[in-house]
């Protein structure tokens, strides 16, 4: 047999000069190139359907341009004007204010009720397949088409002989001769965060319970030979185990609502009277039918952009929460 | 001619992992590379495979220069660590693998895989998915589409490793009897030296870079090149004893660096430690320290027992004497208490010295 | 706390659930009845809660009707078409991103196209509604659906890929190379099938968001393409709305999403736990 030669006996203290000037090799397995093909495609397509648009808006938020001009091609800079005629204009921060209300008893209330379903249904129901059973029927609205559920949800809340007065007649909760005039003026928003909850509870729901189902169950075993409460298990294991996956529930959430105008554009209109008016919807009708689109471009950019930051200042506030979390 | 040559090989990813490495195995040759775990066996291994690309030196099978040559066309075999059998598949197509690559008819292949199934004996298995067998037999299959690609280098990554000590002997069995391995060459990586020193050819110690020390189990064993090796190599772990060389009067003696411990040094090891400076690591296997009875020429001192395991077919003892603790192989059945007092010989003439800087043998 | 304590909450919790299910399918169950009903019932001042008469015949009715046909045959075309382009160049990026393309570069691309969900549709829609309206397909047509719904599917499907790439074992595809099969051959024999149930859960969330969607088809279409979303508002006798066909219709169109829902939901809830998770 021949000797085999070997060259490091020991380590060299310093990096040696072949990895000094080592270069990104690559390799073997395929041509560099075709990684770049195969995410190029799809992400060209982003650019055009996204990118473009993005770009486009973020220039005519800038012009002066309607109906006439988009055709003709004459626009003017204008600078600031479309922001502030956005941010002075009553109709606009009339809808802001209502796209707080909406968030705030919508969004935020669907996580709060989705969270507590969730663990309900996961922690009293024990037989599995009355629970998926359970699981599946809570989960259906969020299955079913918005624009439906609005147009059924219109369907019910027909002041005069709309299903849902009578079924609160029949429940006693409403005397017999009195109908609450769901899409009228005073009630129109609370109508549409009341369907918001009703489709969107399911979303948290399903992604609460999601996490809950893979949760170790070791941590629990340990807890209930330590002799805990079903409340102190609760408070002190679960929740905090969900932290990140409640966080996760209610961004989506959040980013979904924000931009959501099916069941306004298909029950309200807005109206009555501009009552529900979400600002997403103003920039539509002022983009698409007044064709004002210099200002809709502005109202689109000034949501986009605060909903943007909001996210993003949640994300780097979970971000610090979690970390804590992980390190202790 | 089937030889596996690696010319200067070099790799590295936030550090250099090998470092101008060179090595020739044989047609036929069966090598067994051990270390550490993380010192880069399996990287060597994914080197010579192709999954890796080297950044600098040459990867040549048979002649043939496949530095630059994708895995799928190098025609080399390799067993995972974790086996890596397809979950979706049989056993059958597992095996049957690289013959679906290259496209062979149904019936070339039925009558392969048959014929390696049942070399390894898993003939009953071809039907079972991967989840429904054992680690062994798991490990088996692995081998199997191993051996039904006839490749030109065969590369075993810690293939037992992870069975239990029976499967284990059982199967480092069929390892020496399977004459397919020795068609070509065969690389065989493992971090357990009893191993290696069973199964190898040559045995090639791998450390920080590359191969350390090259050669027979024999010789690594009984010459380690460095403490490292020597450290490597063995169970229990050879007793190190840094030592401080004394000359008064005309003679030579170690002197222990902690403790009282001292060696007088004549003889054949005088000469070797005639010439040095310095401080010498001092490398006592457990095997030659045994428990004295009654009279001998060997070297004897008075110790304490700290601590006993019967283990089975040894008994290991743990004794301090001069200040020092040494392990030492004893027969299974002694009965120590801790505290007791025993009598320790020590074969001097078996000792070995290590240079206490670097770590190198000096009798070498 | 107390044994009976702690039932009584128990039960209160369940009583709870138990309305909240009221709550959920009394909207459903209303939908379905008046699916049945004859018109004159519906436009009674006091609505029943359980048909008087049962007329089947409104269902038979939009099957003979061409114009709801059309319009779910539409929403198939527009919701398979754009699923099938989205799983594919997810897939294709969702690959590239897992395996070869690492380091920061790859996860800020990653979270690029990630981040496009987050637009509001409102600031595509506006330019895309006047550059396709001068293109030669113009705004009403399925090209533009198609290729509109990419906006909200195509991150979903890239992201979800290159998810479950992540977790197709590397080794098994290195086996496979190893074998002697080019990287083509090893991710159709391999990869993909360990990546198939991922698939479908991505498809399914694809596809209901695009059999579902009304708004960009609301804006941009309305003739030549017509899905139901667009149609079920067109049932009216006068200024009055049919409202037993539309629900009659609207159950029909939901059933497919609930159907799937039922038969994969534990490819769904696979795909949106991994994602979330994993997101």
């Amino acid at each position: 047999m021949t000797a085999a030669t070997s060259d490091a006996a020991t380590a060299p203290a310093v990096a040696p000069d072949w990895f000094a000037q080592k270069r990104r090799r690559g390799n073997l397995i395929v041509n560099p190139l075709v990684p770049w093909v195969m995410v190029g495609l799809p992400v060209a397509v982003l650019v055009a359907i996204v990118v473009y648009p993005t770009i486009w808006m973020a220039y005519h938020a800038f012009q002066d341009t309607n109906m006439m001009s988009l055709f003709s091609g004459n626009w003017t800079f204008v600078g600031w004007q479309n922001f502030a005629t956005a941010l002075t204009d009553d109709r606009f921060l009339g809808s802001v204010r209502h796209l707080v209300r909406y968030l705030l008893f919508g969004a935020c209330l669907q996580v709060l009720l989705g969270v507590a379903l969730a663990l309900i249904l996961y922690e009293c129901i024990k037989n599995n397949t009355v629970r998926v059973t359970l699981l599946i029927l809570l989960v259906l609205p969020m299955m079913l088409p918005p624009s439906i559920v609005g147009v059924l949800w219109k369907f019910l809340l027909q002041a005069d002989n709309g299903g849902f007065n009578h079924l609160l007649i029949n429940l006693q909760l409403l005397p017999a001769n009195q109908r609450i005039d769901w899409l009228g003026t005073r009630l129109s928003l609370w109508s549409i965060t009341l369907v918001d909850v009703w489709q969107w509870t399911a979303l948290p729901l399903l992604i609460v319970y999601s996490g809950r189902v893979s949760l170790p169950p070791a941590i629990y075993e340990a807890a209930r030979v330590d002799g805990a409460s079903s409340w102190l298990v609760l408070r002190r294991i679960t929740l905090p185990m969900l932290k990140e996956v409640i966080a996760i529930a209610f961004i989506i959430r959040f980013m979904d609502a924000y931009k959501f105008v099916d069941h306004v554009s298909v029950m309200t209109q807005g109206g009555p009277s501009e009552s529900s008016e979400l600002p997403v919807y103003i920039a539509f009708q002022k983009g698409i039918r007044e064709f004002q689109v210099g200002e809709a471009a502005a109202q689109a950019w000034l949501i986009f952009a605060v909903a943007a930051v909001l996210i993003t200042l949640f994300l780097k506030y979970m971000k610090r929460v979690l970390k804590a979390q992980a390190i202790a | 001619m089937a030889r596996l040559e690696l010319q200067h090989v070099c790799k590295g990813y936030d550090r250099p992992i090998l470092d101008r490495l060179s090595l020739t195995v044989e047609e036929g040759e069966f090598f067994v590379i051990v270390g550490p775990s993380g010192i880069g066996k399996t990287t060597l291994l994914r080197c010579i495979a192709g999954l890796e690309v080297v950044d600098a030196g040459r990867v040549i099978f048979g002649g043939r220069d496949v530095t630059r040559v994708p895995p799928y066309r190098r025609n080399a075999a390799m067993t995972f660590e974790s086996y890596a059998l397809y979950p979706h598949m049989t056993v059958f197509e597992n095996i049957a693998s690289p013959l679906r690559a290259r496209r062979m008819d149904e019936a070339s292949v039925r009558k392969a895989v048959l014929e390696v199934a049942r070399l390894l004996r898993i003939e009953q298995l071809l039907d079972r998915r991967p989840h429904e067998v054992s680690g062994g037999q798991k490990q088996r299959t692995a081998l199997g589409r191993t051996l039904v690609a006839k490749p030109d280098v065969y590369l075993l990554d810690e293939p037992i490793s992870h069975l239990d000590a029976k499967i284990r002997h059982e199967l480092r069995r069929q390892f020496h009897t399977l004459q397919e391995l020795r068609r070509v060459a065969t690389v065989y990586v493992t971090h357990d030296y009893a191993e290696a020193l069973s199964l190898g050819d040559r045995i090639g110690v791998m450390g920080d870079g590359g191969l350390v020390q090259v050669g027979s189990s024999r010789e690594i064993f009984e010459r380690p090149n460095s403490i490292f090796v020597a450290r490597h190599l063995g169970q229990p772990s050879i007793n190190e004893v840094p030592c401080r060389l004394s000359r008064d009067g005309g003679a030579l003696t170690l002197r222990s660096l902690e403790g009282s411990l001292s060696f007088a040094m004549n003889g054949s090891q005088r000469t070797i430690l005639e010439k040095v400076r310095g401080d010498v690591l001092v490398g006592i296997r457990p095997q030659h320290i045994h428990v004295a009875n009654g009279g001998s020429t060997r070297q004897i001192d008075n110790a304490r027992v700290e601590a006993f395991e019967a283990l089975g077919a040894t008994g290991v003892l743990i004794a301090e004497t001069g200040g020092v603790s040494l392990t030492v192989l004893t027969s299974p059945e002694e009965n120590f208490e801790p505290g007791q007092p025993v009598r320790l010989g020590f074969d001097v003439e078996q000792f070995l010295y290590f240079d206490a800087v670097h770590g190198r043998n000096l009798k070498a | 706390m107390s044994q009976s304590n702690y039932r009584l909450i128990k039960t209160l919790l369940l009583i709870f659930l138990g309305i909240w299910l009221v709550f959920t399918l009394f909207p459903l169950y209303f939908m379905v009845i008046t699916s049945l009903k004859p018109v004159e019932e519906i436009n009674r001042m006091i609505p029943t809660f359980w048909p008087h008469t049962l007329k089947l015949s409104n269902y038979a009715g939009i099957f003979a009707d061409p114009g709801s046909l059309k319009s779910l045959a539409d929403s198939v075309i527009v919701s398979v078409a754009n699923t099938a382009l989205s799983l594919l160049l997810g897939t294709l990026a969702g690959y590239a991103l897992a395996r070869w393309i690492r380091g920061a570069a790859g996860e800020n691309l990653a979270f690029w196209i990630l981040s496009n969900r987050m637009f509001p549709p409102v600031a595509v829609i506006i330019p895309m509604f006047f550059l396709f309206d001068s293109m030669p397909w113009g705004t009403d047509s399925y090209f533009s659906l198609i290729v509109l719904y990419l906006v909200f599917n195509l991150p979903l499907a890239t992201w979800l890929m290159m998810v479950f790439f992540r977790d197709a074992p590397r080794e098994l595809e290195e086996a496979a190379y190893l074998d002697g099969f080019t990287p083509l051959r090893a991710f159709f024999r391999v990869t993909l099938p360990l990546v198939f149930p991922g698939m479908i859960s991505v498809a399914m969330l694809c596809w209901i968001f695009a059999w579902n969607e009304y708004l960009f088809a609301n804006l941009l279409t309305g003739t030549t393409v017509k899905t139901f979303p667009v149609h079920i508002p067109t049932f009216t006798l006068g200024s009055q709305s049919l409202w037993n066909l539309i629900m009659a219709f609207s159950l029909v169109a939901m059933l497919p999403p609930v159907i799937l829902f039922v038969i994969l939901r534990r490819y769904m809830v696979r795909g949106l736990s991994l994602g979330v998770v994993k997101g």
